[in-house]
């Protein structure tokens, strides 16, 4: 049984997954139904910890066990019991009891899925991504409503607040959102929202997570914030690879207009999944249809030359779920420079493990409890693929705080094992930049190819670290977009907190052994 | 079953594309410098400006400390540029930081200097990296002695760029010689867009485009073609006109100022030529507009346009 509202349904099963265990997670799903039982069933979007999904959640009155991963049979086996009003205890990582008519996903008072706060991510895994209904009952009203009663309110909420935007993809990355919505409110040209949710760095989960996972928060964000700036139109942006979130994406839009009917079109538009069409005005491009994409001349940026020249607020998933918890007024939170909180994303090697909130007070080593690591890590790049790197992470999660670290605050910290070669990996990172940037402007098209070559040469003894130094200076200042301004970043935060690695290679020895071969 | 009479399949005017087809593979700038007059200090003197100015005109009225080189800059003609790609003019704000002057608004009030230790170290790298991507062969080459970038590498005093040129003939690129009128040598190019804005925005040709990214980013054709000769150029010559160095020249004048090096001359300093297989002759021409096709199609899956009649 499927239907109706699952915060309702008891006994219920949740099958929370999100886009990368999707198939196996409908698997599951479709066993729990197929047990033919009066149990509720739901798909529901990942609650952040993609490394412990298919997630399933048994609930029966107010108690829910939770059960990583399980094989077919034990979704027979939990299906089955449930009918009975009691779930199976054996094999769950968790068993939580809760208000029976809770909006917002239960969780342990240990283990990993109670890391970090849920200000934001409240309802996800544990509401059906697009049902406007249970989305309500998350707080009195829809943001969009209240907008239509007094776009004032909204306005100055956000106006008056010290809120910065989160992410690369946010034209107001870091600094205060206040400034953009002035000046998309003062232009007052037929002004348009974009929210930005092409994301296509791998470990960066973030807005992955809130648009499979709450749409709606974001939708609804997004359209009272177009209300509140007079704006006439609203397009949310993301990659053409992302088919779970263009979906649910989409869905929630025309379920959230059915109930407001605000008269203001939503239009998802998909662009190339590479990681410079996320960059606020190579989205615009992308927006406009352009078939080339490169990095538009500013100033004057979005907010007041957009797109086809309108005055165009754009932000990011994480940016708009930020707005929506300062309009549901969850009480202030975080660092008083950087409020409310930061979604991190916790990668090793080779595979994304969970995405946390962590209030920006908190620092980023209260994201590892929500992973468990089978080795050690001897250093991380934070803030993803041009993040910085460091031995340590006692660091605050505020956009001061890991900026006065140099490092990066694009909410990713990947764990890099003791047979990471800091050198090689650098070097990975400005082939990367130097392969994929938009080819505009020289300190980035040409700089990225000296500093490859300039790696290079510290195998061949050569190591001159003010030449890297003074390029990747240069490169930081000068370059036209957040692409060439980020892309050194690995490079002279390696240089800091690895030197004796580089000097290593100069000898022509690798600590790790992974540049000695072949 | 053509009934034409046959004089109206023979003539041989181009079809003039309309705007909209026009796909030059740039972004779509805003308009850059000031919405309005302002009064600004440089480098401790008065200046003012007008209502569209950027810092570079403002810093033009006087004698500046440091020399604010501005390689892609181009004044002639509105309709080209800004294209702030070479970042060799930037000057220092106390405001803002260091910002390329060519494109930036002078605000009341602000206070700039040119000469700053970030300024010049700015200036001096950006000049330096766009020689490591040029064929630095001055001798041979068809715009010595009225080359801009020869000009400002010579105002910035550079003796030995620190990474040095690009001379290795594996690392260029083939010279396209297959037109009578213009080559294009991609191994001088300098990516400033100018022949690009003076073919689509100038002349309203519509035949070159930038395309590519990263590494591969270079001026082509926008019917696809590889060679100018198969372009739908009209051979008005506006592109050379407007380039700041040797990648593109007339013919004529490709050999015209080169220094006579025996055995050594501009096309035999590539690896390459394409476009030998045709004979110059006068009234050769390129297959201009008749076989225009664009290869434009939009990145995004589904064009957003808002022409204000479709909304309500
Ligand atoms: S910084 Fe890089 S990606 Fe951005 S405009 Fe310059 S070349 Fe393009
Ligand atoms: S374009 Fe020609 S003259 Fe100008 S710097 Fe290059 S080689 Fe020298
Ligand atoms: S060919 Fe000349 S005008 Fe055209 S982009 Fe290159 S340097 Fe600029
Ligand atoms: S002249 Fe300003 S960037 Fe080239």
């Amino acid at each position: 049984m499927a239907d109706g509202r699952v915060i309702d349904g008891t006994p219920a099963v949740r099958v929370a997954t999100g886009s990368k265990s999707h198939g196996r997670g409908q698997e599951l799903l479709r066993v729990a139904n197929e047990a033919d039982t009066s149990v509720t069933t739901a798909a529901v979007g990942s609650v952040g910890h993609v490394g412990l999904e298919p997630l399933v959640m048994a609930t029966v009155d107010g108690k829910t066990a939770f059960y990583s991963r399980p094989s077919t049979e034990r979704m027979e086996t939990i299906a089955t019991t449930l009918e009975e009003e009691t779930a199976p205890a054996g094999g769950a990582m968790a068993v939580v009891e809760h208000d029976p008519a809770t909006p917002v996903l239960p969780t342990p008072e240990t283990g990993p899925l109670s890391v970090g706060s849920r200000r934001v991510l409240g309802g996800c895994g544990w509401l059906t991504p697009t049902n406007v209904d249970e989305y309500t009952d998350l707080r009195d009203d829809l943001f969009t409503d209240r907008a239509k009663d007094d776009p004032e309110s909204v306005r100055t909420a956000v106006m008056q607040s010290d809120l910065r935007g989160r992410g690369r993809g946010d034209a107001s990355t870091d600094t205060s959102i206040a400034a953009e919505w002035t000046t998309v409110y003062e232009t007052s040209d037929d002004p348009l929202v974009v929210v930005n949710g092409n994301e296509a760095d791998d470990h960066a989960d973030g807005d992955r997570l809130l648009l499979e996972s709450a749409p709606l928060t974001v939708v609804d964000a997004a359209l009272s914030s177009a209300i509140a700036l007079r704006a006439t139109d609203v397009v949310i942006y993301l990659s053409e690879t992302e088919t779970i979130a263009y979906e649910r994406v989409q869905e929630a839009a025309s379920a959230l207009d059915a109930v407001t009917d605000t008269g203001i079109p939503i239009r998802v538009v998909t662009g190339p999944d590479e990681y410079t069409a996320g960059e606020p005005t190579m989205a615009l491009e992308a927006i406009e249809g352009n078939h080339r994409i490169e990095a538009r001349r500013q100033p004057p940026g979005p907010s007041e030359y957009g797109v086809n020249g309108r005055p165009t607020l754009i932000h990011t998933p994480r940016t708009f779920a930020q707005i929506g918890a300062l309009l549901a007024g969850n009480g202030s939170s975080g660092a008083s420079s950087d409020p409310g909180t930061r979604l991190i994303t916790v990668a090793d090697d080779d595979s994304t493990l969970a995405t946390t909130e962590l209030s920006t007070d908190a620092t980023l080593d209260a994201a590892l409890s929500a992973v468990e690591l089978e080795n050690g890590w001897h250093g991380a790049c934070v803030g993803g693929v041009f993040g910085g790197m460091t031995r340590s992470l006692d660091v605050p999660a505020s956009a001061p705080g890991l900026r006065s670290a140099h490092l990066g605050t694009n909410g990713v910290v990947e764990l890099l094992g003791e047979s990471t070669c800091m050198v090689a990996l650098v070097g990975e990172r400005a082939t990367f930049a130097k392969e994929t940037n938009c080819g505009r402007c020289v300190p980035c098209r040409e700089g990225t190819k000296q500093l490859v070559y300039i790696l290079r040469r510290v195998y061949d003894g050569e190591y001159k670290s003010e030449i890297l130094r003074e390029l990747a200076r240069v490169m930081r200042t000068t370059s036209l977009c957040g692409f060439g301004r980020d892309a050194s970043r690995p490079i002279t935060t390696a240089m800091e907190e690895f030197e004796t690695e580089f000097a290593a290679h100069a000898k022509g020895h690798c600590p790790t052994g992974i540049c000695n071969q072949s | 079953m053509s009934t034409d009479p046959i004089w109206e399949q023979s003539h041989n005017e181009p079809e003039v594309p309309l705007a909209e087809d026009i796909a030059p593979g740039t972004a779509n700038d805003p308009d850059a410098g000031a919405t309005e007059r302002a009064t600004i200090t440089i480098d401790g003197q008065r200046v003012e400006t007008e209502a569209g100015a950027t810092l570079l005109d403002a810093c033009q009225t006087i004698e500046t400390s440091g020399d604010v080189l501005a390689l892609c800059s181009y004044d002639e003609n509105a309709k080209i540029g800004p294209r702030s790609e070479c970042r060799t003019c930037m000057v220092e704000t106390e405001r803002h930081g260091v910002v390329p002057s060519c494109s930036f608004p002078p605000r009341d009030g602000m206070t700039v200097h040119t000469d700053t230790e970030r300024a010049r170290e700015a200036r001096d790298v950006n000049l330096d990296l766009l020689l490591s991507n040029h064929n630095l062969l001055c001798t041979t080459c068809g715009k010595n002695g009225r080359c801009e970038l020869q000009d400002v590498s010579i105002e910035n005093n550079v003796v030995d760029p620190r990474y040095g040129v690009m001379h290795d003939r594996d690392q260029l690129g083939p010279i396209d010689d297959s037109s009578p009128f213009i080559q294009i040598d991609r191994n001088k190019c300098i990516l400033c867009n100018r022949c690009v804005e003076a073919c689509n925005d100038v002349q309203v040709e519509g035949v070159l485009r930038m395309e590519g990214s990263g590494d591969d980013t270079r001026i082509g054709f926008q019917n696809g073609a590889e060679t100018m000769m198969e372009s739908t150029c009209v051979s008005c010559g506006h592109c050379a006109t407007v380039c700041p160095t040797g990648a593109l020249l007339e013919q004529g004048l490709v050999d015209a100022t080169t220094l006579p090096v025996p055995g050594f001359t501009h096309k035999n300093s590539a690896e390459e030529i394409v476009g030998r297989e045709y004979d110059h002759q006068p009234t050769q021409r390129t297959p201009m507009k008749s076989e225009l096709e664009t290869q434009n199609e939009p990145q995004a899956s589904e064009q957003f346009t808002t022409a204000r009649a479709d909304r309500s």
